[in-house]
Order: C-alpha cells, then structure tokens, then sequence
C-alpha cells in the first residue's frame, strides 16, 4: 500500500514524458504560428518586418469589402462542394460494389486504392500532361470519339478549369470514401440480410431498410471530414492551375498564398487566413456534434 | 402446421463435403433438436431448410411442397439466429413489424399483429425501445416475436440461447418450450449444448461428421445410445466405456456404485474399483479411478448421492458393481451397440 502513491506518480510522470514530444512539436509548428498570425492581422506589416503598427479590424475590413475574397470564398464553395459530393456518390457505390463477391475482387480493390498511395506532385504532373491540349490524352479520346472537333482548354479556359480541378481532386480523394463506406459495409452481420430474407424483403428492400441505415452515420462524417480537408487543400490546385486562369480556381488557401508570397501582403492574408479559420471552425463544430451523434447511436 | 422432409441430401463447399447424404423427418408439431459437436453439419443443414444453402443433391419438402429451389421467403418458415439479427436502428415495434412491411402490409393489420406477437412474448412494454436498450433475453424474445409475426408453419432455430448467461438460459429454455407448445408450431432448433438438447427436444439428432448417429426421445438417447460416439457425447461426465476384447462395455457413472449400493437379488456385474479422487458438486460426488478385474486396468467415474456415506483408500481396490440392465456394449471396431447387457463375460 505504502507504495501506491510513488507508482501513481510513476505513471504520470510517464504519461508526460511520453506525450511531451508530441506537445512539443504542436506547440511549435501549430499554435505558436496560429496565434502569430492572428497577432499580425491586427498589424500593418512591410516586408521583410516580423511586426508592425497595430491597426485594429482594419485589414478584416478590407477582407469582409473585397470582391478578391469573396471570389476565393465562391470558387471554394465549388470545389469543396463538387469534388466532396462526386467522392461520396461515386466512393459508395464503388465500396457498395467492392462489398460483393466477384472474382478478383482484391485486384479491384487494390486498383481502386491506389491513387491514394501515388504522391500528390506525381499524380497531379501526369494529370496535367493528360489535361494538355496539344499531346494530352483526354483530348484525345474526346476528339477520337467524335465527342468534341477541337482540343478543351482544360487547364487555361476558366470555364474547365474548375471542373479539371475537381476531377483530379475526386480521383485522388475517392479511395479515402471507399475504404471508410467499405468498413462500414463490412461491418455489417451477414444475419441482417439472411433474416430480412426469410422475412421476404427484396434486394432493393435490403438496401433500403438495412445496408443505408447502417451506412448513413459513417456517410456524414466522412462527407464532414472530406469537406473540412478539401476546404484547407492547397496542393492540387496550386500545381494543377495555380489558380488561374484569371483566378478561376483561387480557392481561399491560394487566395491566402498569393496574398502572402506574390503581393507580400501579409497583415491582409493572416486576416483572410483568420476568416478562414472561424469558418472552418464552423464546420468542425458540426462534424463533432455529427461524432458525438454517431457514438450516442452505437 | 407442417411437416419437414429432407431426402439424401448432399452439401459440399468445394472439395469439402460437409453432409454426405441424409435423411430425415421431422413431424407436424414436433420439436426437434439437432445436436452435435461444433462443424458436425447441424447448421449447414438447418440453413439448407432455410433456403440460405443451396444443396449439392437431395430434396427437401414442407408439407409434401418441394422446396429444395426455392427462395427462403416462399417457404413459409421463420428463424431465430443466434446473435438475434435484429436491426439496430428501428425500435422493438418496427423490428416486429419488419416482415409484414416488406410484404406490403400497412396500417391498423400492422399494429395488431405486431402487438399480438409481442404479447406472446410479453415484450409489450418495450415497442418503443431501440434493441441496444434492452437486455439480452429480452433481444431474445424480441427475435422471436418478429419471427412469428407472419404465421409461419415451421419455425427454425439456430442456437437462440448460446448468448444467453447460464441462469438467463435456463428459464429461457423453460420460456421456449412452453410458448413452442402454446403455439404448436413444428419447430428444428440447433444447438451444441446437450442440456439443452436433453430439456427441450421431443425428439433428438445426433450429428457428427455430416452423418445422423441417432435419432430418438432424450430417454433413448441416454439409455439406448447407438453407438460410442452418442454414449460420450451424451451425460456429464459420459458414459464410462472400457475395453474387453473386441467390445467395448459402457456404463453410466450413476450406475456404478459400491456393491453394497445395489439392491439386493438385482443381478449386477461385480467390477474391482481403485478410487483416487473424490469431487464433491453438492448433490452429487463424482468418484475417479481405475477399473480392474473383469476388466483391463481404465479410467472411469462413478457418480454416487452426497447423502451416500462413502469413505475409501486411496488406490485401494473396493468393489463396485452395475446392475446388468444398465451395461451396455459396443463393437471396438464400428462403435455401433450390440444387444444389451446379457452376456458379458466375467
């Protein structure tokens, strides 16, 4: 008994060692950035300066008065919307059908997976060699199928670009869908279909009454989840279009970029990167909720 | 009301054959129980009945209908699983209520018959439950309401009780088979557990290996067992079996008491005991030793009263003896019984 306290204590003391590292680096490359960028869009800050005059709501005025922004908010709005909803439709029924038996059913899985493990730059550089007008082969088998007469700008017309962006965006996203609808669906006790079909449902009645309802939780958080990161994700559209052409495809992350790196504007783009952040903060508040929900149910 | 025909049916997975050929009847109101030790075919069978396994050959027929093709809906059966395979997300009601929806029936005919069947059950008061709310016997009955909402004329299951707690079990059993007399309803309900089996069955299979090894009352099954495997499989502790020459003489532990337990002018077989432990289970003590002469030096068991004054040396030859009705003998070879207990030697 007498050495109850010291062990307790021994344990805590491990507890702390163990998560320190891991504190440490958060604390570092997360929260200390974090609050200097909202300390610096409350400044006027020159280049090359780590502080300036502070300059109270006035860059958040200029933010909330922008056409810039809210252009970068719009353009957002179409690529978290567009690439999310493909990724789920197409993601479930992928999963639904790689939940079936077939022959090769590995094969398929591991072929559908695998845009998931190509690097980002990779992935996008072969995509753009795809995309071209001249030597690309999406181009080409529109043309050969009789599709279209002349090569679709994808890249430079601003009205494919968006819809370039998003295609590679889903194609790059869709394996994350069917891994977690899969689970899911795997999940699922085989009884559940045995025992509705003794009682008489149909195939369609299985799905309906069975396989969605187990579904349905899962399916909100990953399209939160999917949303929350497509909303952040800089690098495919960076090195696709660089938001271009004419910022058709300047989503807030490369909005806040070219705030930063091509105006050297940083008071301006801490402040979007702020507004960023609340609206982010929005949508993790309602995936939490979706989680705590979710659990409840179980 | 129904009856089950299953002719020289055939199930293989691959090259596996899991049931050879079987037949097998089971009559209008009966309930039966097939019994056997896990991967004996019992399930596989039952799921054949089903319709949730297609058979390899043979034929299976409800009522004189052959059914071997048809799809498990339009066999007019119902089955309770073993992990109940209630559906998480819609209440107790709506669980009941599922076979009649998905058959197109609506309204006020829904309402009564689900409350109807909860009532068979006396689960009224938990319609509005979701089934993580409720206790396991409680999910139990459940899984048996929505199965015989529709009136189904043969009711199939497959180890209902197995995720039950011991004491839950027993009056579950107890439930089951009242309400399966109630309802009259012919009933094949699969288990491994031979307590079970012994209280709830009019009549017992023995399966092992794919192949039917008896079929019989729990009265026969205990006393006239077929063969070595049904004589071990069946009684805790089983049927002591000891080799003499090309058989094999078995007799239950309750039958081998100290000699001057037997009653008098009963003719027994005189069997020389060397106890070595004693187990005390409250009513009964479980004795464990070696058997001598007549016999080859075995182990074996006796099962005598706790109330019986019993004292002994350990290792000590003390004789016991059988009454010669309850000795039973096996062929070494095939297993299979001969005759009864007339006859031995010694």
């Amino acid at each position: 008994m007498a050495s109850e306290p010291s062990v307790r204590r021994g344990d805590i003391l491990l507890a702390y060692a163990t998560l320190s590292p891991a504190a440490a680096l958060l604390i570092l490359l997360a929260a200390v950035p974090s609050v200097f960028v909202v300390m610096i869009a409350f400044q006027h800050i020159e280049i090359g300066e780590l502080s300036g005059r502070f300059v109270g709501f006035q860059n958040f005025l200029w933010v909330l008065n922008s056409r810039e922004f809210y252009a970068g908010l719009w353009n957002s709005f179409v690529w978290v919307f567009g690439s999310v909803a493909l990724e789920m439709l197409i993601g479930t029924a992928l999963a639904l059908l790689l939940n079936r038996a077939f022959a090769l059913r590995g094969v398929a899985r591991a072929f559908v997976l695998a845009p998931y493990l190509i690097p980002t730059v990779v992935a996008v550089l072969t995509w753009r060699f795809m995309f071209h007008d001249l030597v690309g082969i999406v181009n080409f088998l529109l043309i050969d199928s009789g599709l279209t007469d002349s090569p679709v700008l994808w890249l430079s017309d601003r009205r494919y670009a968006m819809l370039a962006v998003i295609i590679v965006g889903v194609w790059k996203f869709l394996p994350f869908v069917v891994i977690a609808i899969l689970g899911i669906l795997q999940s699922i006790p085989n009884e559940q279909y045995e025992a509705a079909q003794i009682d008489g449902a149909s195939g369609w009645q299985q799905f309906w009454r069975i396989t969605l309802p187990y579904i349905l939780p899962v399916f909100v958080l990953t399209a939160l989840l999917r949303t929350i990161w497509s909303f952040n994700k800089f690098d495919i559209i960076f090195l696709l279009t660089g938001g271009g052409p004419l910022n058709s495809t300047t989503t807030i992350p490369l909005l806040i970029y070219q705030k930063a790196f091509d105006d050297f504007d940083m008071s301006r783009a801490a402040a979007i990167a702020v507004v960023a952040f609340l609206v982010m903060g929005v949508l993790m508040t309602f995936y939490l909720l979706a989680m705590k929900r979710s659990e409840q149910n179980q | 009301m129904a009856s089950v025909h299953v002719s020289n049916i055939v199930k293989r997975f691959g090259a596996e054959t899991i049931i050879p050929g079987l037949d097998l009847e089971v009559r209008d109101g009966e309930f039966l129980v097939l019994l056997g030790p896990s991967g004996c075919g019992k399930s596989t069978l039952l799921r054949m009945i089903a319709g949730l396994e297609v058979p390899t050959s043979g034929r299976i027929a409800i009522s004189g209908r052959d059914v071997t093709h048809m799809q498990p809906k339009d066999r007019d059966i119902a089955m309770v699983f073993q992990n109940y395979a209630l559906y998480p997300h819609l209440t107790i009601y709506e669980n009941i209520a599922f076979p009649l929806r998905v058959r197109g029936m609506r309204g006020a005919q829904v309402d009564e018959k689900v409350r109807w069947a909860a009532s068979l059950v006396q689960i009224e008061n938990l319609l509005d439950r979701k089934p993580r709310q409720t206790s396991g016997g409680q999910r139990q009955r459940t899984a048996l309401a929505r199965s015989l909402v529709r009136d189904p004329s043969v009711f199939l299951l497959d180890e209902p009780l197995s995720n039950l707690d011991a004491k839950l079990r027993h009056s579950a059993r107890e439930e089951l088979r009242t309400f399966q007399e109630k309802v009259g309803l012919t009933s094949i309900y699969v288990t491994h557990d031979q307590v079970e089996a012994m209280g709830l069955g009019d009549r017992i299979v023995i399966m092992n290996g794919g192949v039917i090894r008896q079929i019989g009352t729990p009265e026969q099954i205990y006393h006239e067992p077929a063969d070595s495997f049904v004589a071990t499989f069946i009684g805790s502790p089983p049927m002591n079996l000891v080799p003499q020459g090309d058989r094999q003489v078995g007799f239950r532990p309750e039958n081998f008491v100290p000699k001057s337990q037997t009653p008098a002018g009963a003719d027994v077989l005189d069997v020389e005991f060397r106890p070595h432990r004693v187990e005390f289970l409250g009513s009964d003590c479980l004795i464990y030793g070696m058997v001598g002469n007549p016999f080859e030096p075995a182990a074996a068991v006796s099962r005598i009263p706790s109330t019986m004054a019993f004292s002994f040396e350990r290792d000590a030859a003390m004789p016991f003896a059988v009454e010669t009705r309850h000795v039973r003998q096996f062929d070494l070879k095939t297993g299979l019984a001969i005759g009864s207990g007339a006859g031995i030697d010694g």
